[in-house]
C-alpha cells in the first residue's frame, strides 16, 4: 500500500514539475490583477500608479508596491507580497520589455489622453485583459506617421527595432518553416521585411561567394538557429541535393560545389577511386544509371564535372558520339547551336 | 494591418512568435539606446583545416535620408584571404517616393533569386502603390576574382491594394562571358485577405529554354494555438543551372512536391510542429517528413530544449534522422548549449552507416560588451570515422551607448 501511495505522490510532484516547466499556469496562484474592479469602483489609475503621469522615458516603472496596496487593504489576507498572485509575472516582463525598446513619455501622453488612461489601456477594464499594453493600432489612432510608415522609418518610437526581438503580428512568415517558407513570402513584400533585417540578413545565407562563415557556424553556441546547413550538414549535403533536386541550384553555382570539393580533396583525380555504383555507364541504349541521374539532379554532376569537366561528356555525347543525343524530354533552347555556350561543344562546326 | 505589433504583453508575444528569424550574430545583440553608428568585431578560430577569421561589421544611420553597412572579413582558412560580404549605401527620398541602393548586397525581389550583386538598384514608389525597380551590376565573384563580361539587368513592377494584396512582374536577364546564362519573366503576388489568412505565390518561366524555371505557393492559416500551411513547389533542375552550363541541356525532369506544416502551441512554452510533404522527383514518387518540439524553460527562453526527427523517403535517397537541442543560462553571464545529431542511412552503399555529430558550447557576455564563446564538436563522416574539432569566438560591440547591455531578448521560440 505503502509504495503505491509513494507511485502516487512521486507522479503528482511530476506533473506539476511537467506543468511548471511548459508554462501552464493552471496551478498557478498568480491571476491577472483585478483592474475592472478597481475602475468600477472609481478608483483612478493614479492613486495606484503614483507618478506615472509626469513620468518620463527614464523614470522608474510605476508598479503599485504593498505599501500602496495596504493604503486600502488594510487587512491583507496573507502576509506573502501582494504582487505574488495579483498580476500576473508576463505582464511585468511585457511592461519592462516596453521600456527597453520603446520611446515612449507617459508625461507627454497625458494631456492629449485628459488623464484618461483606459483611451489607450482598453483592455485594462476586461474581466481577464489579454495585454494592458496597447497595441501599436492604438498608437495610429492619434498618429498617423504616415511618412514614417512610408520609409519604414521606425527609430521615432522603436529604439532598434532590427535587433528588438519583436516579431509581426500578423501576415508574417516566422511561423512553420520559415527555411522553406520565406522566399515565397517575402518576394512581394520584401521592403517589409526589410524594415527589421538589415542587408545583412539576407546576405549571412544568400552572399554565398562571400560569407566569412555561415550563422549557424558563426553563432555555433546558439543551437536555437535553423538553416539548410545546421548540424551535421557536410554529411547530409549530398542526400539532401538527391531528395529535394535544384534546391542547391537556385543559391549555389556550379563553381562552388567544384571550389569546395577541391579544397576538400573531395572529386575526381587521377588517382581518385570513382564514387558511381557499378552499371553507371554501360554500351548502348540508354547508356546506364547515369543518364538518368543527371537529367534528374544535373546539379550533382556539375559539381564535380563542371567547367573543364564538361568533356568528359562532350567526348561521349558530341553530335555523331557514341553516347548519343543527352536531350530529353522537354528540352528546347533558342540558343544557337553552332554558335552559342554550351551547344557548340558539341553542335559546333568540327566537334 | 501587416504591421508590428510593439510592447505588447509576453503572452501575445509567445501567441505571435513562434519559429523563425534568421538573424546574423552580430544581430543578435541589442542596446539600451539605439546609436546611429553601430560596430562589431569578431574573431572566430577552428581548429579544423584550421581556421582563422576576423569579421568587422557595422551600419550607420547618421542622416533619415541615407544609411551604410557594411561588413568585411580576413582570415586565413587554409591560405590568407579576404572578402567583402556587405557594402552598401541606401538612399532615401524622404516622402518615400524613391530609394537607391548602391554597392555590393544581395538582390531579391519578386520572382527573381537572391544574387549578390556589385552594382544598383533605383526603386520608384508612387502615391496609389505602384513601384518600379530597376537593378543592374555584375553578379559578385568571389575573393575579387576576375571579371568575365558577366552583368545581371532586370526590373519589377508591382502594385500595392491597400495592405491586403501585393503582386508584381519581373524580368531578369544574366549573362556570362557574354552568353546568356539567364533571362526569366517572372510573376509574384502575396496576399492577407483576412487576418487569418496569408496567401503568396511567386513563378518564374525561362526565356532561354521556354519553360517554368520554378513555381512557389503557400497558403497559411491561423486559428488559436494552431497554424496551418499548405505548400507546393515545382522546380526544373537544368532550367535553374545557368544556360551556359552543358548540364543545362538535359531537358525537362521536374522536382514537384506538395504538403503540409502544422504548428501548435500545446502549452504556452512548448511548440510543435509536423511537416509532410509528397514528392515527385524525375517521375519517382517519394516524400519526407519531420516533427519538432521546442519547450522552452523559462519566459524568456533563455533556456531551451529541442528534439527533432526527420524521415526522407524519395529518389535514392532514403535516410532518417534525430536531433535534440539543449541550452540553458547559467547566471553570471555564463550559458551552455549542446546540440547533438544522428543520421541512419537505409542504404550506406560503402559509407559509414550512420552519421553523428555533436557539439557543446559554453559561452560568457560580459555588461562590457565583451562576448566568448567555445565549443567542442566531434562527427563521424562518410570521408572519416571521427573528426574534432574546437571552435573559439570573442566578439565585441561598439555602440556608442555606455548603459549596460540588458539581456537578451529575441527569445520566444526565435531560430
Amino acid at each position: 500500500m505503502r509504495w503505491r501511495l509513494t507511485v502516487v505522490m512521486a507522479m503528482t510532484v511530476l506533473l506539476a514539475a511537467c506543468a511548471s516547466v511548459l508554462g501552464l499556469r493552471g496551478s498557478s496562484p498568480s491571476h491577472p490583477f483585478e483592474h475592472r474592479a478597481h475602475v468600477v469602483r472609481g478608483i483612478g489609475c493614479i492613486e495606484c500608479h503614483a507618478g506615472v503621469a509626469s513620468a518620463g522615458a527614464g523614470t522608474p516603472l510605476h508598479f503599485p508596491s504593498n505599501a500602496d496596496c495596504r493604503r486600502c487593504h488594510t487587512k491583507p489576507h496573507d502576509e506573502r507580497p501582494c504582487s505574488t498572485c495579483h498580476g500576473e509575472s508576463y505582464v511585468r516582463t511585457g511592461v519592462e520589455l516596453a521600456r527597453e525598446h520603446l520611446r515612449f513619455e507617459h508625461s507627454k501622453h497625458m494631456g492629449a489622453a485628459h488623464g484618461d488612461c483606459v483611451r489607450c489601456h482598453v483592455e485594462a477594464t476586461e474581466v481577464r485583459p489579454q495585454a494592458i499594453l496597447p497595441p501599436m493600432a492604438s498608437c495610429f489612432g492619434c498618429h498617423e506617421h504616415r511618412d514614417q510608415w512610408t520609409l519604414r522609418d521606425c527609430n521615432g518610437c522603436h529604439v532598434d527595432l532590427a535587433n528588438e526581438g519583436t516579431l509581426p503580428s500578423d501576415h508574417v512568415v516566422h511561423d512553420g518553416d520559415f527555411v522553406r517558407e520565406h522566399g515565397v513570402r517575402a518576394a512581394s513584400t520584401r521592403d517589409l521585411c526589410a524594415s527589421c533585417h538589415s542587408e545583412r540578413s539576407c546576405a549571412a545565407c544568400h552572399g554565398v561567394g562571400t560569407v566569412p562563415a555561415l550563422p549557424s557556424r558563426l553563432a555555433f553556441d546558439d543551437v536555437r538557429l535553423r538553416g539548410l546547413h545546421r548540424a551535421g550538414f557536410r554529411s547530409r549535403h549530398a542526400d539532401e541535393s538527391r531528395a529535394d533536386p535544384g534546391v542547391c541550384t537556385t543559391c549555389h553555382s556550379e563553381q562552388s560545389c567544384i571550389d569546395c570539393h577541391n579544397a576538400s580533396h573531395v572529386g575526381p583525380t587521377a588517382t581518385s577511386r570513382s564514387p558511381h555504383p557499378p552499371g553507371w555507364i554501360t554500351a548502348g541504349a540508354g547508356g546506364g544509371e547515369h543518364g538518368l541521374q543527371a537529367r534528374i539532379d544535373p546539379m550533382s554532376c556539375a559539381g564535380c564535372h563542371g567547367g573543364a569537366g564538361e568533356q568528359l561528356c562532350v567526348g561521349c555525347h558530341r553530335v555523331g558520339g557514341p553516347g548519343g543525343s543527352p536531350h530529353g524530354h522537354g528540352f528546347a533552347s533558342t540558343k544557337n547551336k553552332f554558335h552559342d555556350v554550351p551547344c557548340r561543344a558539341c553542335h559546333g562546326v568540327g566537334q | 494591418m501587416p504591421c508590428k505589433t510593439t510592447a505588447t504583453t509576453i503572452r501575445r508575444r509567445q501567441r505571435i512568435s513562434c519559429a523563425v528569424a534568421i538573424i546574423l550574430p552580430s544581430c543578435l545583440s541589442s542596446s539600451a539606446r539605439a546609436e546611429p553608428l553601430r560596430l562589431r568585431a569578431d574573431a572566430v578560430a577552428e581548429t579544423r583545416s584550421p581556421t582563422g577569421l576576423v569579421v568587422m561589421q557595422g551600419e550607420d544611420a547618421a542622416r533619415p535620408w541615407v544609411d551604410v553597412e557594411g561588413l568585411v572579413w580576413a582570415g586565413a582558412r587554409p591560405n590568407a584571404t579576404g572578402d567583402v560580404l556587405v557594402l552598401a549605401m541606401r538612399l532615401k527620398e524622404p516622402h518615400g517616393y524613391g530609394e537607391a541602393r548602391f554597392g555590393r548586397f544581395v538582390l531579391a525581389t519578386g520572382a527573381i533569386r537572391p544574387v549578390q550583386l556589385d552594382g544598383a538598384e533605383l526603386i520608384g514608389r508612387a502615391p496609389w502603390g505602384s513601384t518600379v525597380e530597376t537593378f543592374g551590376g555584375a553578379p559578385v565573384i568571389p575573393r575579387f576574382g576576375p571579371r568575365a563580361y558577366d552583368w545581371l539587368v532586370g526590373t519589377r513592377v508591382s502594385q500595392s491594394i491597400g495592405s491586403r494584396a501585393t503582386a508584381g512582374v519581373s524580368y531578369v536577364q544574366r549573362r556570362e562571358y557574354g552568353e546568356v546564362a539567364n533571362e526569366e519573366i517572372g510573376a509574384d503576388v502575396a496576399s492577407a485577405p483576412a487576418p487569418w489568412l496569408d496567401v503568396a505565390a511567386r513563378g518564374a518561366y525561362d526565356l532561354t529554354s521556354p519553360g517554368i524555371a520554378d513555381a512557389l505557393v503557400s497558403v497559411a492559416t491561423r486559428f488559436a494555438a494552431w497554424r496551418l500551411e499548405l505548400f507546393a513547389s515545382h522546380r526544373s533542375p537544368s532550367r535553374l543551372l545557368p544556360a551556359t552550363s552543358l548540364f543545362s541541356v538535359f531537358g525537362d525532369f521536374p522536382s514537384q512536391s506538395i504538403g503540409s506544416t502544422a504548428k501548435w502551441r500545446a502549452a504556452p512554452r512548448l511548440d510543435l510542429l509536423l511537416s509532410g510533404a509528397g514528392q515527385s522527383v524525375g517521375g519517382n514518387l517519394g516524400g519526407n517528413a519531420w516533427a519538432r518540439a521546442t519547450l522552452r524553460l523559462d519566459d524568456r527562453a533563455d533556456g531551451v530544449l529541442g528534439l527533432e526527427f526527420r524521415r526522407v523517403d524519395v529518389s535514392g535517397a532514403q535516410w532518417s534522422g534525430v536531433r535534440a537541442i539543449s541550452a540553458q543560462a547559467l547566471g553570471g553571464g555564463l550559458r551552455y548549449s549542446t546540440e547533438v545529431e544522428i543520421v541512419v542511412l537505409d542504404h550506406p552503399e560503402g559509407r559509414s552507416p550512420a552519421w553523428p555529430w555533436g557539439l557543446m558550447a559554453l559561452s560568457w557576455r560580459s555588461s562590457s560588451r565583451w562576448e566568448v564563446a567555445g565549443a567542442l564538436e566531434a562527427s563521424s563522416t562518410p570521408e572519416h570515422r571521427y573528426e574534432t574539432d574546437a571552435l573559439l569566438r570573442v566578439s565585441r560591440t561598439f555602440d556608442g551607448a555606455t548603459a549596460a547591455r540588458p539581456a537578451r531578448t529575441q527569445s520566444q521560440g526565435s531560430q
